[in-house]
């Protein structure tokens, strides 16, 4: 179905738009798939213009941002145009007073919240890889870290979204008032959908003001079981942590400088290592006045094993936040899963963790939100033994299947040879069938990172 | 209706479930808002089967289906053309599942929204959402449209509590969105459709997060001598870092009115009262509540009072969720606006409406949701009169034009329905319509369920899905189109 169209044709279209020096070559791969050009618009109609062209051609567009989460999703087919939105990064209109913010997609996070943090406010967000990830790249892949225990994901901030179709019109929805029910919730759509449904060009957020005061309590157990009874009595009590992360044994490795780290790659049934972290933790991060802190302290008394604040705190907050890039860096040939559990299945989905792994000759690892089922799992291959592409296969499928009904766990990493031969997005509560319709309503001729997601 | 349509309808939901006598159907042709037109028939649903088997009829036969909840809506969401087919999901009304570990409860559509809440604090819990007609209106209307209450101002409107749904499209087939998980692999249709207002199918089964009970509760009433002061406070407090639960502000005509009804303990002399209400570990109440009170005096308050108890934090509350009644009172009739603005305009905006009320020589009340700038003006008329029920329209249009003017949005929580579907374009360009209307028609492509709604009928409409009436459309007077 696709139009065979020469590059240099094509090129010159694309300049005609953004400029000479806006189209590019470059040599990213995406799994292993290198697009025919890069292309930087500098406008919302620049990248309508870009669109209504790729649609007509049907050429197979990838919306991106930073480039830090790209490598999600299934193998394309083909790239033709991968289309950046860099050079969107301007802050539109930000009113301190009114807590709300205007960006363009383009911007990256950590500059937009450089500019909150001027006025001691922020967007909640703790995803990883801030400093290039952008606005839109954050919204298109729902990303979130371990504040979304309290103040939940991009879409509960995200109040007014500007993006283009892939027919090229430029279209918008909510608007920059925190309250809105004006049309159809259409950041809710755009949150998640991996650039498969329209290329998101500007966002509004609400923003709130950024905590003054906090501290960390890390609290370990011998076993899984313990660490999940003592999250029932938080859950309980009346503290309100504002993130609550449960950590696996085989994690803290990755909670520290590498250069402090043994490697499993290194690992072999002769040398075995003896892992000093056989325990569960429960980390807590509170936050408020001396006074609320002191109640933290008496109420978790001896269940805590380390209090943590300061620089400290704030460099163990930003392991946790890039446990999936640590992981990476360690073991390129590493899985990683993003799971979505009902509370009382995070315990279930992390013994088929422990359980699964070693069947595939991997080291688990998993790092993630206890309150609300959102882990990172972690599968490190053994060098000794390097998996062939049928064991990440067999090895999802079995995690999966341990998995109870209604959880569900995309593949967010894994070698690219390995992804044909699985389902890498797998089974989802929600229907499908009503996901692809949905897609083909706004992207009729699927141009829009074609075969890369679900839908 | 069709008497044959009317035996199929006995058929699938039995012979007491359908209605279709004018004087039944009387009772059904209006909502809390304003328009009225009655149905071809009403058909109470007793299970997702029946409402599977009323829509498969339906699309059969192409009759409009309007889903009804408990008939609260203010926007005309529940309101039938002539010769549709209102389908109640009152009867639908079991909580089917508490589920305390997982912090969730999966509920029938016609639960009523407190009665949840009730079944739940037992257990240390309570479904948030709280909208002001929470004794009566349905879960699954609160859904349909997206609806918030005084204490979404912390804690987010419905779409932040919902996380699963079984749905039933047009066409008869049951889908599950989401489930008990916060969230799930792929699209997220469950946000997407929370707030579509009946336009994409009919819920059916809903699971709800459950929210921990706080600690400990308070709520200050801040009085003053100026509305002004009042509105600046709402600045100051949102500016100093408290987010509190609830943040409301009546004016002094609405405090005398709410008064001379339930004797909640405002003082009637007051230019404005600011109910704030804090929630938490007992901790942070404290020092929320020290902090709030000075914000409120440095702002000129005359007073603050705290709630000595929870007999008076009730009766405080009972004021301001009794207000609307309380109008009723005195006007035969009142039309609710619902317009937001950003926050920092607030003072402006309650200057500017009561600007427009002396134009008009109408009264104008303000209750609202100060803390998130959704703003509730309540124009008073007496609908016998076509001059007063005239100007009360221009008035409308006058404060609906100022909200825009700031980037605001024409409804907070009220939704569009059919009352406010003529301001969309006010709000939205064809291209946004023609985008949201390809979505619906995914869902929903002959416009069989709750048509004409939401959307004003553009051009483009018949383009994509057939020829289908024309709706009212009248473009606003001032407004950028």
């Amino acid at each position: 179905m696709s139009t065979v169209t020469s590059p240099a044709s094509v090129d010159r279209e694309l300049a005609a738009i953004v400029g000479d020096g806006n189209v590019k070559r470059t040599d990213f791969e995406i799994n292993g798939v290198v697009p025919a050009a890069v292309v930087y618009p500098s406008s919302a109609e620049e990248v309508g213009a870009i669109l209504h062209l790729a649609n007509d051609r049907e050429l197979v567009v990838a919306p991106a941002g930073g480039l830090t989460k790209q490598q999600i999703g299934c193998v394309p087919e083909r790239i033709d145009i991968l289309l950046s939105t860099t050079r969107l990064n301007k802050v539109e209109e930000y009113d301190p007073g009114d807590l709300t913010i205007a960006v363009q997609a383009g911007m990256p996070f950590a500059e937009m919240q450089r500019q909150l943090g001027e006025h001691q406010q922020w967007v909640p967000c703790d995803a990883a890889s801030l400093e290039h990830a952008t606005v839109g790249g954050l919204l298109a892949t729902g990303a979130a870290g371990p504040l979304k225990s309290t103040f939940g994901h991009m879409r509960d901030f995200c109040i007014g979204i500007q993006f283009v179709t892939a027919d090229g019109k430029v279209v918008k929805g909510g608007g920059r008032v925190v309250k809105n029910v004006a049309g159809y919730d259409l950041m809710k759509l755009l949150t998640g959908s991996y650039g498969s449904l329209a290329v998101i060009t500007r966002a509004n957020f609400k923003v709130f003001p950024r905590p003054r005061q906090t501290r960390t309590f890390a609290c370990s157990f011998h076993s899984l079981d313990e660490a999940l009874q003592f999250r029932t009595r938080l859950f309980q009590s009346p503290l309100t942590p504002m993130c609550m992360e449960i950590v696996s044994p085989g994690a803290s490795e990755y909670l520290s400088n590498q250069g402090t780290v043994r490697d499993p790659d290194h690992y072999s049934p002769e040398q075995p290592i003896s892992l000093p972290a056989v325990e569960w933790q429960i980390v807590l991060r509170a936050t408020g006045s001396d006074n609320i802190l002191a109640r933290y302290t008496r109420e978790l008394g001896s269940a805590v094993t380390r209090t943590l604040e300061g620089a400290e705190e704030e460099q163990f907050w930003e392991w946790i936040c890039h446990f999936e890039q640590s992981v990476l860096a360690r073991h390129q040939n590493a899985m990683v899963l993003y799971t979505h559990l009902a509370i009382q299945n995070v315990g279930p989905a992390l013994q088929a963790l422990q359980r699964v792994a070693p069947d595939y000759n991997l080291i688990p690892a998993a790092v993630g939100r206890a309150a609300t089922g959102n882990l990172v799992l972690a599968l490190m291959p053994l060098s000794v033994d390097p998996p062939s592409a049928m064991q990440y296969a067999n090895c999802v499928s079995a995690l999966r299947g341990m998995l109870p009904p209604g959880s569900s766990a995309e593949v967010a990493h894994c070698p690219k040879e390995a992804k044909p031969h699985f389902d890498v997005w797998g089974t989802t509560p929600t229907d499908v069938k009503m996901m692809r319709a949905v897609k083909r309503a706004i992207d009729p001729k699927n141009i829009l990172n074609r075969g890369r997601f679900i839908v | 209706m069709d008497s044959s349509i009317i035996r199929q309808l006995r058929k699938i939901a039995g012979k007491e479930a359908v209605l279709d006598r004018p004087e039944e159907l009387m009772l059904y042709e209006y909502d809390a808002g304003v328009d009225k037109h009655r149905p071809g028939a009403v058909v109470f649903a007793q299970s997702t089967q029946q409402v599977s088997q009323v829509m498969k009829l339906a699309s059969d036969k192409k009759i409009p289906v309007v889903p009804r909840g408990a008939g609260t809506g203010l926007s005309g969401g529940a309101i039938a053309r002539r010769e549709a087919i209102v389908l109640s999901l009152a009867r639908m009304n079991k909580i089917l599942e508490i589920d305390v570990p997982n912090q969730r409860a999966v509920v029938q559509p016609g639960v009523v929204n407190l009665e949840l809440s009730n079944a739940t604090t037992k257990f240390g819990y309570y479904y948030a959402p709280d909208p002001s007609s929470q004794k009566a209106c349905t879960i699954g209307g609160n859904v349909a449209e997206n609806s918030g209450g005084p204490h979404t101002l912390a804690l987010g409107v419905t779409v932040n509590h919902v996380t699963g749904l079984e749905v039933v499209l047009p066409d008869g087939k049951v889908i599950e969105l989401g489930g008990k998980a916060q969230d799930s692999t792929g699209l997220d249709l469950t946000g997407f459709f929370v707030g579509s207002e009946g336009t994409m199918g009919v819920v059916t089964r809903i699971t709800v997060k459950l929210t921990k009970l706080p600690e400990h509760v308070t709520t200050l009433l801040a009085i003053y001598n100026t509305v002004e002061d009042a509105a600046n406070t709402v600045v100051a407090i949102t500016q100093s870092g408290v987010t509190p639960a609830a943040l409301e502000m009546l004016d002094g005509w609405m405090v005398r009115c709410v008064e001379a009804n339930v004797h909640a303990g405002y003082p009637e002399d007051a230019a404005a009262v600011l109910l704030i209400e804090l929630e938490g570990m007992r901790e942070t109440v404290n020092e929320q509540a020290e902090a709030v009170s000075a914000v409120c005096m440095q702002q000129k308050a005359r007073e603050v009072r705290h709630a000595k108890d929870e007999k008076q934090r009730q009766l405080l509350w009972l004021g301001r969720k009794t207000a609307f009644g309380a109008v009723g009172r005195v006007s035969p009739s009142y039309y609710t606006q619902d317009g937001v603005i950003p926050r920092t305009k607030v003072p402006y905006t309650l200057a500017e409406i009561e600007r427009i009320s002396k134009h008009y020589g109408l009264i104008i009340g303000n209750v609202f949701h100060a803390g998130d700038g959704n703003l509730h003006p309540l124009i008073l008329f007496d609908s016998r009169d076509p001059k007063q029920t005239e100007n009360s329209r221009k008035a409308a249009k006058e404060i609906m034009a100022c909200c825009l003017k700031f980037g605001g949005s024409i409804t907070g929580e009220h939704g569009v329905g059919l009352e406010k579907m003529g301001l969309m374009t006010a709000m939205f360009t064809e291209d946004d319509l023609e985008v949201m209307v390809r979505l619906r028609n995914a869902f929903n492509p002959e416009s069989i369920l709750n048509p004409q709604k939401m959307i004003p009928d553009l051009h483009f409409c018949r383009e994509i899905t057939g020829p289908l009436p024309k709706a009212k459309f009248e473009p606003v007077a001032g407004l950028p189109v």
